[in-house]
């Protein structure tokens, strides 16, 4: 009870601390879109929307009988069943009612755009902007299933070492240039150069124009998943002329970039000779993208109407407007970033296993998510959110305070004792968390101190493996493969733990090499079961639930479903569609 | 001679503050060529971008190398928009920055004045009494509540005016949108300011009209009002002349955080951003023009004292 007293003070104070400290910015830069990771690294994989990374296979077995787990939310259950979108939901059309063309809406951006060069790192605010300017060859369905975007086919060998991408005749890119086999494959070439992102393609041996419709890629290992890199930033073409430029995008998407200010704003305006403008494509007639680095800013122009909708409020928000009327509220369902703390495996106290452990024993997730997270998320034990297919039951270790005490004395009577550095992005909303966290590791004597680094030094410690622990964001890609270098020991310095485990290596390999269902589960089950086991984060959630967009009613299909050319309904925007600018409309 | 002296001093000033302000950047955690990198930050990588950007060069043939680019506005690249120069940047923040401070100063000074005069007529009166208790709740109001709470009442609560500045056009291009979308931040920068000037000048006034030569006014019949304005107000002004110098810097620190509380695209909201995402060429670039305002700004507030008063220009004072 004491302890207990103790934690709600040390929150209240640290929370008035930061507040404080940060000017009353409080809520700013919420991890979804200004965290640092986010931005730098799921989004070099095309993740800034959190679920927007991958998809949950093109594979046509069996699926996982549903998952009983309650859905992502506990002390604020969500009001209105219909603002939960999911996979399955949907698949109408861009909303309720008949799209109506026209008008043009602001939408507020909680991370500044850096640039729209495609085969670098892109910054969650640039690519917002980019899923209105570009749409990738390949998207996702309602089951998160791969399914041909822009690319009118892709076709795999018997053994998955070569990928045959069929183009669709006649489409142009925003400067009149023809989206041909040349095209496509300078981009993917590019893609593969680019020391930032070829770190994706690594299994990519040759990329060859066949003809004008047709490009081939060969690879140097069975790679069943390889549509799946395709649905994010390497399957965004630009015009080959414009291939690595930053300070623009000329695309294939719905709209066409007018104008790009950074650190303030960007216009995109109705591509009049989009791919799919006989089927009245896009709706709306322009978009203006506003970066509004604040939340309460951001809340304040959402209510008064200046802005038309945003992503990640604050969760007393998200709480109070589900019982608004006047409000939309889509949180998606399929897959978003985790909260955790990366544990350096190399570095002591670290690299022992045991101390990886008590670190796990000793966090009571479910405490943080209800004082700092109101409920609205789900305590985390894996990478995948326990409704995703790929979801397996591990032995990750529970809160058990008396286990952790057991791994700590065992350690210290053999080591010494327990201290690190935990390095922290300057975000009020991951401070405080961790804040928190720290008392719970001191409880079982850890002593750990808080490092602040800047923003963006994240990924640059990471890679030099200058960190002990590290607070971090980021997987929930509804396909696996989308992860593989971060947990796989020939990611090298992007697998960010410098974790080596064998059975990691063989469970993904297995799941990579093939497209039945049965054989990848089983792959990443194993994967799933070996990372539970060697500990080399401490996760603490899924944020689904944060990760929400709100929107006044009038705007329709943000968080319903699209469709592909073909008439199959596409993932929503909120569950991780890349192209969802293309079907939104608004009410007249 | 004196304004040679001073210009001196100016020059000196600026040196000064701009190589401190490289060093201390130079210091802060953080390397610019890891940043630059990002998921490319392999050693050899990271030892190439600092061979390229010049970080290998000793500190202060680094800042030489700035301060032979500052002269002619080459600021260098942005380490975080590439593609974009420091002074691309600065160039489209600027122009709403000084939009601002101007817009605030004038707000200010207009609410500020008839209020002060209005007040030093009838010391303890009713209105000096209201007025001086206006100025101290504004005084101990922070900007940001001050801000956060205008934007609540007259944005979202009343939906007069835009909780944010979106799409700004020019004040040529369309001068009613432009004071539309800049009337709340500004209004905020002004309130503190009113406070201060309110009560220096009431202050001043009320001396000056003790004075005798205002005596010998009143007794020669001229109106009360003729007297308040042409009479009292420019000897009462030096101290408030000195405090509208002297707040540029107040200003500045004020326009930071209003510019992200409505969302303006200025020079406060650019280094903020840009300082938590180690954008150094773009954060020097910053400190460096300001400074320069602020001393050129305190410079001509020097030369407006031996205007407003001539015993400091003949050097009776």
């Amino acid at each position: 009870m004491r302890r207990h007293s103790a934690r709600l003070l040390a929150t209240a104070l640290s929370a008035v601390l930061v507040a404080a400290a940060c000017g009353g910015g409080s809520d700013d830069a919420e991890p979804a879109e200004s965290d640092d990771t986010t931005e730098e690294v799921a989004d070099a994989e095309g993740g800034d929307d959190a679920a927007d990374d991958g998809g949950a296979g093109g594979d046509d077995g069996d699926e996982p009988e549903p998952s009983d787990d309650p859905p992502p939310s506990t002390a604020a259950p969500l009001e209105d069943e219909d603002q939960l979108t999911s996979a399955g939901e949907g698949g109408e059309g861009a909303g309720d009612g008949e799209p109506t063309p026209g008008g043009e809406i602001t939408w507020g951006l909680g991370g500044d755009g850096t640039g729209f060069d495609t085969t670098g790192a892109i910054s969650p605010g640039s690519i917002r902007v980019v899923n209105a300017v570009a749409d990738p060859l390949v998207g996702l369905d309602v089951d998160a299933n791969w399914h041909p975007n822009l690319a009118e086919a892709l076709t795999p060998n018997d053994d998955f070492t070569v990928w045959t991408i069929t183009l669709r005749p006649g489409v142009v890119f925003h400067d009149g240039e023809p989206v041909d086999g040349a095209a496509v494959a300078a981009n993917l070439q590019a893609h593969k150069d680019s020391p930032t992102t070829g770190f994706n393609f690594a299994s990519v041996s040759t990329i060859t124009a066949v003809d004008d419709l047709t490009v081939e890629v060969a690879m140097s290992s069975p790679w069943a998943a390889f549509p799946y890199q395709l649905v994010g930033q390497a399957g965004w073409m630009v015009s080959p002329s414009t291939i690595g430029q930053n300070d623009t995008i000329v695309s294939t998407g719905p709209f066409m970039l007018e104008s790009w200010t950074p650190t303030d704003s960007a216009r995109v305006v109705r591509n009049p000779n989009y791919w799919r403008a006989d089927e009245g494509l896009p709706y709306l007639d322009a978009i203006n993208f506003k970066f509004l680095d604040d939340q309460i800013v951001r809340t304040q122009a959402f209510e008064a109407g200046d802005i038309d909708g945003f992503i990640s409020p604050s969760e007393a928000d998200i709480v109070d407007w589900l019982d608004d009327d006047s409000v939309d509220v889509w949180i998606g369902t399929a897959g978003a970033n985790e909260a955790l703390i990366m544990l350096n495996t190399t570095a002591p106290p670290f690299d022992d296993v045991r101390v990886r452990r008590a670190l796990a024993h000793s966090l009571d997730r479910q405490f943080l998510i209800d004082t700092f997270r109101s409920g609205l998320t789900e305590t985390a034990d894996g990478p995948f959110i326990p409704s995703s297919k790929w979801y397996a039951e591990t032995d990750y270790p529970d809160y058990d305070p008396a286990a952790a005490q057991a791994l700590v004395d065992e350690y210290e009577a053999e080591v010494g004792p327990i201290e690190f550095e935990l390095r922290v992005q300057p975000d009020t909303a991951v401070v405080e968390v961790i804040e928190v966290a720290l008392t719970f590791f001191a409880d079982v004597g850890i002593d750990a101190t808080i490092s602040e680094i800047g923003v963006g030094q994240t990924v640059p410690l990471a890679i030099a493996d200058d960190f002990q622990a590290m607070s971090w964001f980021q997987f929930g890609a509804p396909d696996p493969d989308r992860d593989y270098v971060f947990f796989h020991s020939s990611g090298g310095f992007l697998n960010w733990s410098n974790l080596v485990s064998a059975d990691i290596d063989a469970g993904l390999d297995q799941a990579r090499q093939t497209d039945d269902f049965d054989t990848r589960y089983a792959g990443y089950a194993q994967f799933q079961e070996a990372l539970a086991t060697e500990v080399p984060m401490i996760w603490i959630d899924h944020l689904n639930g944060i990760e929400a967009a709100v929107t006044r009613p009038e705007l329709n299909g943000i968080g319903t479903s699209g469709m592909f050319a073909d008439g199959t309904a596409s993932l929503p925007m909120t569950d991780g569609s890349f192209f969802a600018w293309t079907g939104v409309w608004l009410e007249q | 001679m004196v304004i040679a002296r001073r210009v001196a001093r100016l020059v000196f000033v600026v040196f000064v503050v701009t190589f401190l302000t490289f060093f201390l950047l130079d210091r802060a955690p953080g390397d610019p060529a890891e940043l630059k990198a990002g998921l490319n930050a392999t050693p050899e990588v990271v030892a190439e971008i600092r061979a390229e950007l010049g970080l290998d060069d000793p500190l202060f043939v680094r800042y030489l190398d700035w301060l032979a680019g500052a002269i002619r506005l080459d600021f260098g690249e942005s380490l975080v928009t590439e593609g974009f120069t420091s002074w691309d940047l600065i160039r489209e923040a600027l122009p709403k920055t000084l939009e601002l401070m101007i817009l605030a100063e004038l707000m200010a000074i207009g609410i500020a004045v008839p209020l002060a005069i209005a007040a030093a007529r009838r010391p303890g009166g009713v209105l000096d009494r209201v007025t001086s208790a206006g100025a101290f709740g504004l005084l101990a109001l922070p900007s940001f509540v001050l801000g956060i709470y205008l934007s609540y009442v007259v944005g979202v609560q009343l939906g007069w005016l835009p909780t944010i500045v979106d799409d700004l056009p020019g004040l040529n291009d369309d001068p009613l949108e432009n004071l539309r979308q800049m009337f709340l931040p500004s209004l905020t920068l002004a309130l503190a300011l009113v406070a201060v000037y309110l009560r220096l000048l009431r202050s001043d006034l009320i001396d000056t009209l003790q004075q005798d030569y205002v005596m010998l006014a009143q007794a020669r019949g001229l109106s009360e009002r003729r007297i308040l304005w042409r009479h009292a107000l420019r000897p009462s002004s030096l101290n408030l002349t000195t405090a509208i110098g002297l707040n540029v810097a107040g200003l500045i620190g004020g326009a930071f955080i209003i510019e992200v509380l409505f969302a303006i695209n200025g020079m406060g909201r650019l280094t903020i951003l840009r300082v938590a995402q180690e954008d150094f060429p773009v954060v020097t670039a910053v400190v460096a023009l300001l400074t320069v305002a602020y001393v050129t700004v305190n410079f001509i507030v020097d030369l407006l004292y031996r205007v407003i008063d001539p015993r400091i220009r003949d050097g009776v004072a």
